[in-house]
């Protein structure tokens, strides 16, 4: 009979994952965002609030959520393929001409888009977390800062460095969209795939979704604009240079 | 009566058979009155054709009310055409206008190979019902009906479940093809219903599976599906059966 | 088998025996019943039935039959058994519950239906399909068939024509619909447990007789032509009627007489094939193009008022006719059913107003149907949650609002209640061969009352027939018959021989226009008011078309493809035999009763005028062969319990 199993294993089940998993990923970033606000409040807050991230139950926490998010994201993004991938095989041959039904349709950019907002973004975050994380390609090396007596990652500078470079500003801006592009669609969509949509809510959960999605995308674009716009770079970063 | 008369063109998918190629074939019809259905203007098409020595455009339709499920055709790339709520034997032809080219082609889904030009196989559907698309009670063990009361509300939801006409309307919409607003609809239907309850559980796995063994695409809650069902059966119902599902295997 | 006569290909005319048992009428069944021979729950997976047609009849028939164990081989034209017409039916289903507290019964259900049949059906079946009502409606509820509720969670009626209770069950405008799928379900889930076998889109072109025994059919694979024989134990036919002999109909464009007329030519009679019954509430005809009526469901009679203006000479709309020029001639003559009277009535009250030039539209051929005094009293939100679908349906067809405009209605074929004659057993003159739900000639008599017609079929399917049909196997020994015998190679030959010569006309007129003219004669002719020299020349004219069609039809395409022109010429052609059968059936009945009105035989303010004395009898034509006149056989109708009177609804 049925169990657990049959949540990797049926389309449902993938969609179900796939919304489960959507709905916990927005929850990290409402506070992935609401950290990295403290961007804008200066270096002294947001290095702080790096440090005691990292602190938190012996330094044992941010591992911990570190593969649980890579396993968030992991399964939202194979599920989310899955779904992607069904279409192919479901209509080898398409019509020669389509259109839209509209009336009560729910399809869009955003929701004819998952898949390649949802690509762009897996790749940004992996580059994301190696760039800030993981420190790659970084402008120059940066000294670690003294916090409460421990030494910790001068994190902030090396956002602020890399946010002076329009280039990246750019690049932000535009996966910013997207991911807004995506959440416009996802949030709804992750209550309408967990049936906990219903006729008297719609409405406000899509209200909800759009203002969601907009937070969000306008929250994380505002980290960098703010920066390139009114913060230097650090002394002796290449852009302070130049 | 001859004022209202009009011109269309007709682009209508071609194909002989199964296996062979298809394209779509072009058709003038004059003499095509505003009140006539879509339907109708095909069979004096096929009146045309039969004169002519071209063999008439095979579709399919039976009721020509809306209620069969029989007919089903994808007109300007919108599965039974401009009207919401109606199906393609309801689609009248005062929709079009004098000159305008009606692109008409079949449902189409690797789950649903082409029979001839616009005919299509549907058995998909009722493999999916086989699963488990009914309440397993013998004839002649039925309580008495009034001895098991269903609140109004339930039955008017279920009933908007059970409007569904099987025209697979829904399939040909979905950008992936999927078969979830068909499935639901039915798992819907019993799952509100106290009748239903006792095998709510193994229905929803069932059916799911044979609606995957089918073939058919996940869906990505565009509700096309929704917006194209003749009988305007909601994408709520595929968040039910979600729900049940998850019930079924937690 | 109980007291079945069956007539020899060579009978003179004689009186058929229905077979039904005697004793007090409510028991008749029971007893009946109880006698029964039965085949034991092991032996019945070795006897195969084709069951052919999945309408209410058919698709619960052969569900109920694959729960007793049997292996059931179903067949249905369409391309899934949910598609049978049996799908269209919208207004309700009657049952004899009395939930509504206002005197109904099993007795009075019975009397209602002999009595709106006009006196010319068999009591006892009647009294059965009354008994039957009330377990269908248990059955259906515990499928999960989402009936109309009240707010207490308990079941909701509502009136029809007919009668003075309230025992109609509905679900919105798609009783028929919800019904059939739950048939269906039934059906799908003997499917699944592997006895009962689904043949869809496999059309019945001949049955096999082995030994004068109904042993199986020859069909027809509508996707790829494939031609197929198939053996049985026995044949349950559940084919629907044949009102498209008019063309123009009701009924879903697929509906045809072929399955029962091939029967009728192995030599089972088909009994009243003049008694059809033509809807009073239709969307009136517009031009040729035109493939089918569309019915507006009687269910509007309840809250609509039917009139037509008092000038013949009115030209104003509809809504600046004052009160006192407006002539509400169902509720002036019928003062006791009003609106309501049954349909038939109804229908010829439309025909005879338009035809003193009262009708209204641009044909002349109409009657307003006006909800302007219910809006009124109940509110436009209860007329649209009652109608809604309706409305729509018809503001679709008509481009009009019938919430600010009269809507316009004519009388449509709509039912057909006679079909192959059958005995009590529901077993037609071939032993083996069954007949149920609107294909035989059925409980209604000259005239069904409306939301009677789900109750049939699903009365024959669920509970009569599979309990007959297992007597009949139990009372017989049945040889053991495969496709290899002879009978079966002549039979597909024969089948075979018929497709390729409908192919090889090639004349130049479609099968379309000889189905359109055959249907405008049988409109004229044989329709809603008939006459002897009506009848006569429909006759020759029926057969000079008939005669056309074998050499100047076009029927283009091959025998192995999807060929919907060649499946419609082999039913057209039926439909031109059958016609012309309906048209010497009229002729004969020199009365008018029920659907059947002759205008010889009425009284001088034109109302129907039943000659018991006689015509008290059920008509049974026994095919001859193609250049012989059909036999028509008696059977005896008596009235032990209803005694036949002037049907007045007055």
């Amino acid at each position: 009979m049925a169990g657990l199993t049959d949540i990797t294993r049926s389309t449902v089940g993938k969609k179900l994952l796939n919304g489960l998993t959507g709905l916990l990923l927005c929850g990290f970033i409402v506070s992935h965002l609401t950290g990295n606000l403290l961007l804008l409040v200066g270096r002294e807050a947001f290095n702080q609030y790096a440090y005691f991230l990292h602190s938190l139950g012996h330094g044992a926490v941010v591992p911990i959520m570190e593969v649980g998010l890579v396993m968030l994201f992991g399964a939202h993004a194979i599920s989310g393929i899955s779904v992607a991938r069904s279409r192919r095989r479901a209509r080898p041959d398409g019509y020669k001409k389509s259109a839209n039904a509209g009336g009560t349709s729910r399809k869009s950019l955003a929701s004819r888009s998952m898949i390649v907002t949802g690509t762009v973004l897996l790749i940004f975050v992996i580059l994301h977390v190696a760039q800030f994380k993981l420190g790659w390609g970084q402008l120059r090396d940066y000294p670690d800062v003294m916090i409460d007596g421990h030494a910790s990652v001068d994190l902030y500078s090396r956002v602020v460095d890399w946010f002076n470079w329009a280039p990246m500003v750019g690049l932000y801006v535009v996966v910013m969209l997207m991911l807004g592009n995506h959440l416009r669609h996802g949030f709804w969509s992750a209550f309408q795939t967990l049936g906990a949509n219903n006729p008297r809510y719609e409405n406000l959960i899509n209200t909800a979704g759009m203002l969601f999605a907009a937070a969000m995308a306008v929250g994380f674009l505002l980290i960098p604009i703010y920066i390139f716009l009114f913060v230097e770079p650090t002394a002796g970063s290449s852009l302070a240079a130049g | 009566m001859a004022g209202n008369e009009f011109s269309v063109k007709l682009l209508i998918w071609r194909q002989s058979g199964p296996a062979q190629p298809g394209e779509l074939a072009s058709y003038t019809m004059d003499n095509v009155l505003p009140e006539m259905s879509l339907l109708e203007m095909l069979d004096l098409l096929n009146e045309k054709l039969t004169a002519e020595g071209i063999d008439p455009v095979a579709f399919d339709s039976d009721c020509r009310e809306g209620i069969c499920g029989t007919c089903g055709l994808v007109i300007n790339g919108i599965a039974h055409g401009p009207h919401s709520g109606a199906a393609t034997c309801e689609v009248r032809m005062r929709s079009f206008s004098d000159g305008e080219t009606i692109v008409i082609e079949p449902f189409r889904a690797a789950s649903f190979p082409v029979i001839k030009d616009l005919v299509v196989d549907r058995a998909a559907f009722d493999r999916i019902m086989q699963a488990g698309g009914y309440v397993s009670i013998n004839t002649g063990s039925a309580p008495e009906a009034n001895s098991i009361p269903v609140p109004r509300p339930h039955a008017e939801s279920a009933m908007d479940a059970a409007a569904c006409i099987g025209c697979a309307a829904c399939v040909a919409a979905c950008p992936n093809a999927s078969a979830s607003l068909f499935t639901s609809a039915k798992i819907s239907q019993y799952a509100q219903l106290p009748q239903g309850r006792a095998e709510a559980k193994r229905r929803v796995v069932r059916m799911v599976d044979a609606m995957d063994e089918e073939g058919f695409g996940n869906c990505s809650n565009h509700g096309e599906c929704e917006a194209v069902c003749p009988k305007e059966i909601s994408i709520f119902n595929i968040g039910r059966m979600r729900r049940e599902y998850l019930k079924a295997v937690l | 088998m109980n007291d079945v006569t069956v007539q020899s290909a060579s009978a003179a005319p004689g009186p058929l025996k229905s077979g039904a048992p005697d004793g007090p009428i409510e028991d008749r069944w029971d007893n009946y019943k109880a006698s029964m021979k039965l085949v034991a729950p092991a032996n019945r997976r070795k006897h195969k039935i084709i069951v052919v047609g999945t309408g209410l009849a058919g698709g619960s028939a052969a569900a109920t039959l694959g729960e007793m164990g049997y292996n059931v081989q179903s067949f249905c034209i369409s391309d899934s058994p949910r598609r049978a017409h049996s799908v269209a039916a919208q207004g309700g289903i009657n049952a004899a519950k009395n939930y509504q507290n206002d005197g109904d019964s099993i007795y009075r259900l019975f009397y209602d239906t002999v009595k709106g049949g006009d006196f010319r059906a068999r009591e006892s079946n009647v009294y059965r399909l009354a008994q039957c009502s009330v377990n269908i409606i248990d059955q259906c509820v515990a499928q999960g068939v989402p009936f109309a509720r009240e707010y207490g969670g308990t079941l909701a009626n509502r009136s029809f024509g007919g009668v003075q209770v309230q025992r109609t069950f509905y679900a919105r405008g798609q009783t028929g619909q919800q019904l059939l799928l739950g048939a269906y379900s039934a059906l799908v889930r003997q499917i699944d447990a592997g006895t009962v076998t689904m043949h869809a889109h496999h059309e019945m072109l001949d049955l096999v007789m082995v030994d004068g025994v109904a042993r199986g059919i020859v069909t027809r694979n509508l996707n790829t032509g494939e031609i197929q024989t198939h053996a049985a134990d026995a044949v349950l036919l559940c084919t629907g009627g044949y009102s498209p002999v008019f063309f123009l109909s009701t009924n879903a464009v697929n509906c045809n007489a072929t399955a029962g007329w091939r029967c009728y030519k192995r030599g089972a009679h088909f009994a009243n094939p003049c008694y059809t019954q033509i809807h009073p509430t239709c969307i009136p005809q517009g031009g040729d193009y035109q493939s089918k009526l569309t019915l507006m469901s009687e269910s509007l009679r309840n809250d609509g008022r039917v009139w037509v203006p008092r000038k013949t000479d009115e030209t104003r709309p509809p809504q600046q006719i004052p009160e006192d020029d407006r002539w509400y001639y169902l509720e002036e003559i019928y003062p006791a059913f009003g609106n309501l009277v049954p349909r038939d009535i109804a229908s010829r009250a439309a025909k005879m107003v338009c035809d003193k030039g009262h009708g209204v539209g641009s044909s002349g051929f109409a009657v307003y149907l006006d909800f302007a005094e219910a809006i009124g009293r109940l509110g436009k939100d209860t007329v649209a949650s009652r109608y809604g679908n309706l409305f729509d349906m018809y503001r679709e067809i008509s481009d009009e609002d019938p919430y600010s405009t009269p809507m316009r209605i004519y009388p449509a074929p709509h039912y057909t209640m006679g079909g192959v004659w059958v005995d009590y057993d529901l077993m037609s003159t071939i032993p083996g061969l069954f007949v149920a739900g609107e294909a035989n000639f059925s409980d209604h008599g000259a005239n069904r009352l409306g939301a009677s017609a789900l109750m049939q079929g699903l009365a024959d399917g669920y509970f009569v027939a599979p309990a007959t049909a297992s007597n009949y196997l139990a009372s017989n020994k049945m040889d053991d018959v495969t496709t290899d015998a002879p009978e079966f190679a002549a039979a597909e030959a024969g089948v075979r021989d018929d497709v390729n010569r409908l192919l090889n006309i090639n004349g130049k007129r479609t099968v379309r226009e000889f189905w359109w003219e055959l249907g405008r004669v049988m409109w004229d002719k044989v329709g809603m008011a008939r006459n002897a020299a009506g009848l006569e020349s429909a006759i020759s004219e029926i057969q000079g078309l008939k005669e056309e069609f074998w050499t100047d039809v076009n029927v283009p395409g091959s025998q192995d493809e999807w060929n919907k022109t060649l499946e419609t010429a082999g039913r057209v052609a039926d439909f031109l035999e059958l016609g012309e059968l309906m048209a010497r059936d009229a002729l004969e009945r020199n009365e008018s009763c029920g659907g059947h009105f002759r205008e010889e035989s009425q009284s001088q303010e034109g109302e129907a005028m039943r000659d018991d004395d006689n015509y008290s009898h059920v008509s049974a034509w026994e095919y001859r062969g193609p250049d012989q006149p059909p036999t028509m056989h008696k059977e005896a109708l008596d009235f032990d319990y209803v005694k036949p009177g002037t049907r007045s609804y007055k």
